[in-house]
């Protein structure tokens, strides 16, 4: 399209009024030189991205963990004062290490009305919780059970700030699950007991993890876990294993390997990006 | 030549597009063409309608999904806009606005029926988000399908280029226009006594920057004289409201709300200086409505915006608040230090009892000037440093005369027209050209390509082509 020959032409110039002995569809030499790829690309290494996954790999033997002891109060090789008396222990000194020197008669006392508040009123409605869903075959049960931890995996929070996190229903969801088990247990107090396991587990764990989480805390539970699956079932154990292994050794493998195609463009296309003027800075700001 | 512009954007909804299609369909019938518009029906405004100089507009009766667009079904109206298509005896369909799933649809039925087929793209898009990678992936596949690709800047057709990979050389870059006879200055209409005026026009959204200027308005708190009009409404005009509200610039600060667009400029003159915060844009027809208003704008630099004007007409400044504000206070001083006496050439017929630009325009005709200057006027001149504020502001008439040779949509009408007399030389595609073109850029599309394919064989067994009943074209009246 573009004549050659033409010395006598302006030099091409980027605006939009000039050029006119220019055809519309000319394309100068200074085209995309405004281009920049991979302005913000954080390179992850390997190291970091295996420290990273473990944090899901904890809330997946968490889980694990919950079922492990409610299959061993279902199969009754262990009694429900046994589960909760050490966990209640573990409770109390995971607790003191969460408040450290924080720690306050005020605070001490705020803490135990709560904890007397929801063990309480655990124990009175166990018996209800029992039977809510008792009802309901042992297979949909399961079905269910798997639906709602699958759930509360995906939406759990892995400390991402996205659309899909959502701590509540990720809570509920647990939450929701341990009630559907409850009512297979032969004893409301079991059913007690699985609750409180259930809330030592997807509350008070992840609280305390989240505060200060570092990648070698998934060595206890992981061997735990492995451990009690070793008397339980072979076959579950295996699956547990090369589950956990292939999710902190294989994916971020696989993830650090295709960082290689990142290709993030830029330009003077992008929407500048400012600070949204909100409630809480509004005031700053002025 | 007989073209069909497609857009989900027209008249009575108002914006960028909407406009752009509008005088271009002017211009072109009244450079002999025979245009059709198509549209989805806007609440009761549905059927065909003529719009001014017999301008033929199908608002088909098709739900909006959102945001005024069509939802995307690629396959479901395939035998409305066939039959349009045949019935108008289109050649070219020329769709708008790569937001438009109406423009998409009608082009891959345009591209079917073997007639020519360009796009005008008049956003930019980033590739960072899910939404944009999606997006990007529908228009690769669409602009597969078409003969060429409009571009308002150089900017967008970078973007265009990389987004939808189509090749270089089928992207033209065609400016949007301003009929500067309807945006003429009236310094009369300015505050006499010391104040001046800044404008700000555009929706109040968090893409216009809104953010920004809720934090450059406080900044004036301390400085008497200044004061600010904004015009348009918005999300963010909560937000304007409590800061007006917090720094007690009440009676400084007018918020007009929503206005139609042939009234913004009785707004835009009574100020001095413009000002516009968008954080990303591909042309920005606002600025050069103000400039051609003769006001001092004040822009981002942002998109295509520093592609627009000369330096003489704009300050631009990067999307920050210190930035903006020192080039606010430029332009401020630029006003205060000319101080010019304004007197309107009458003789040239600006006279300032005339609000719309009739006599302007009749003048224009008369001389019948050619309207496409070789070069530009400013670009003589020294450069001058462009931030000093020893630069005397420009007269308004000065502005508006300038901008009229920089755009016009009778310019724009024909090099759209070379667009499209390019493109019906070129062969139409093959239905097996289309297959590969879509298998490259996207194979999912093809299944809905395929169902739009035996669709069209269907309806050409059930509709035979040379059975549609053609639409008789109604005569212009010779003006």
């Amino acid at each position: 399209m573009v004549k050659k020959g033409q010395s006598k032409r302006q030099p091409w110039v980027k605006n939009l009024y000039s050029n006119r002995e220019y055809p519309d569809n000319y394309t100068d030499a200074s085209f995309l030189k405004d281009l920049r790829t991979n302005l913000h690309c954080r390179i992850y290494t390997f190291g970091e991205a295996i420290a990273g996954i473990t944090v899901l790999n904890n809330q997946i033997s968490c889980i694990t963990g919950f079922l492990i002891l409610y299959q061993l109060m279902l199969s009754d090789s262990v009694s429900p004062t046994t589960i909760l008396v050490p966990s209640c222990g573990i409770t109390g000194i995971g607790y003191l290490c969460y408040r450290g020197r924080s720690l306050s008669w005020a605070l001490l006392g705020e803490d135990s009305k709560t904890l007397v508040t929801v063990v309480l009123f655990g124990y009175l409605f166990s018996p209800m919780l029992h039977t809510l869903t008792q009802a309901i075959s042992t297979d949909t049960i399961y079905t269910m059970t798997f639906f709602v931890l699958l759930g509360n995996l995906i939406f759990g929070h892995y400390g991402l700030d996205v659309a899909m996190v959502s701590k509540a229903v990720s809570l509920n969801a647990a939450i929701f699950g341990a009630i559907c088990l409850a009512s297979r247990l032969p004893t409301s107090y079991h059913a007690f007991v699985l609750l409180v396991e259930a809330a030592v587990f997807f509350v008070l764990y992840p609280i305390m993890t989240e505060a200060n989480w570092h990648a070698g805390f998934m060595v206890p539970i992981f061997s735990m876990c492995c451990m009690a699956l070793y008397c339980i079932s072979r076959p579950v154990l295996y699956l547990y294993a090369s589950t956990t292994i292939f999710i902190n050794f294989v994916c971020p493998f696989i993830f650090v390997w295709q960082q290689q195609y990142k290709f993030n463009i830029h330009g003077p296309w992008d929407e500048a990006i400012v600070e949204e003027n909100t409630e809480e800075n509004l005031d700053g700001n002025l | 030549m007989r073209i069909c512009m497609v857009s989900d954007f027209f008249y009575p909804s108002i914006g960028g597009v909407e406009e752009h299609v509008y005088n271009l369909s002017q211009m072109l019938l009244s450079l002999g063409h025979k245009i059709v518009v198509l549209t989805h029906a806007y609440g009761d405004c549905s059927g065909i309608r003529y719009v001014t100089g017999y301008l033929k507009v199908y608002y088909l009766p098709i739900k909006v999904c959102y945001n005024q667009c069509i939802l995307p079904t690629a396959v479901c109206n395939v035998p409305m806009l066939r039959a349009v298509l045949l019935r108008e005896r289109v050649e070219v369909v020329h769709g708008h606005s790569a937001f438009s799933a109406l423009a998409h649809e009608a082009l891959m039925v345009g591209s079917l029926l073997g007639l020519k087929t360009v796009f005008t793209d008049h956003s930019l898009f980033g590739f960072a988000d899910l939404s944009a990678a999606l997006t990007n992936n529908l228009l690769e596949v669409n602009l597969g399908m078409v003969n060429h690709a409009i571009c308002v800047s150089h900017i967008g057709k970078e973007n265009t280029v990389l987004r939808a990979r189509v090749a270089k050389n089928r992207v033209s870059v065609i400016p949007n226009a301003v009929d500067t006879a309807l945006f003429t200055p009236d310094p009369q209409q300015r505050p006499s006594n010391d104040i001046i005026n800044i404008v700000v026009a555009s929706r109040l959204v968090y893409r216009k920057g809104i953010d920004l200027l809720a934090g450059i308005i406080p900044r004036f708190k301390n400085t008497p004289n200044i004061n600010f009009i904004i015009v348009g409404d918005g999300p963010k005009r909560d937000l304007l409201e409590e800061i007006r509200e917090k720094t007690n610039m009440q009676e400084r600060v007018h918020m007009v709300g929503a206005v139609e667009h042939n009234k913004v400029r009785d707004f835009l003159v009574r100020g001095h200086i413009f000002l516009n915060t968008s954080l990303t844009e591909a042309y920005c027809m606002a600025i050069v409505e103000a400039a051609s208003c003769g006001l001092q704008v004040v822009s981002t630099s942002v998109g295509g915006i520093p592609e627009v004007l000369p330096k003489s007409l704009i300050l631009l400044a990067e999307p920050e608040i210190d930035a903006i504000y020192a080039a606010i206070l430029i332009a401020i001083d630029r006003h205060r230090k000319s101080s010019f006496k304004v007197s309107p050439p009458v003789a040239n017929g600006h006279l300032p009892s005339e609000a719309n630009g009739k006599a302007k325009r009749r003048r224009r005709r008369k001389t019948d000037t050619p309207t496409s200057p070789t070069q530009l006027p400013a670009s003589s001149a020294p450069p001058a440093d462009q931030n000093s504020p020893a630069e005397p502001v420009m007269c308004p008439y000065r502005c508006n005369e300038l901008v009229e040779t920089l755009y016009n949509w009778e310019d724009v009408a024909l090099r759209t027209v070379k667009v499209y007399d390019r493109v019906s030389n070129e062969r139409s595609f093959t239905t097996s050209e289309l297959v590969f073109a879509v298998w490259q850029h996207g194979s999912w599309f093809l299944v809905f390509f395929v169902v739009a394919h035996f669709l069209m064989r269907l309806l050409e067994l059930w509709r035979p082509r040379n059975r549609v009943e053609l639409a008789q074209d109604v005569q212009r009246p010779v003006s």
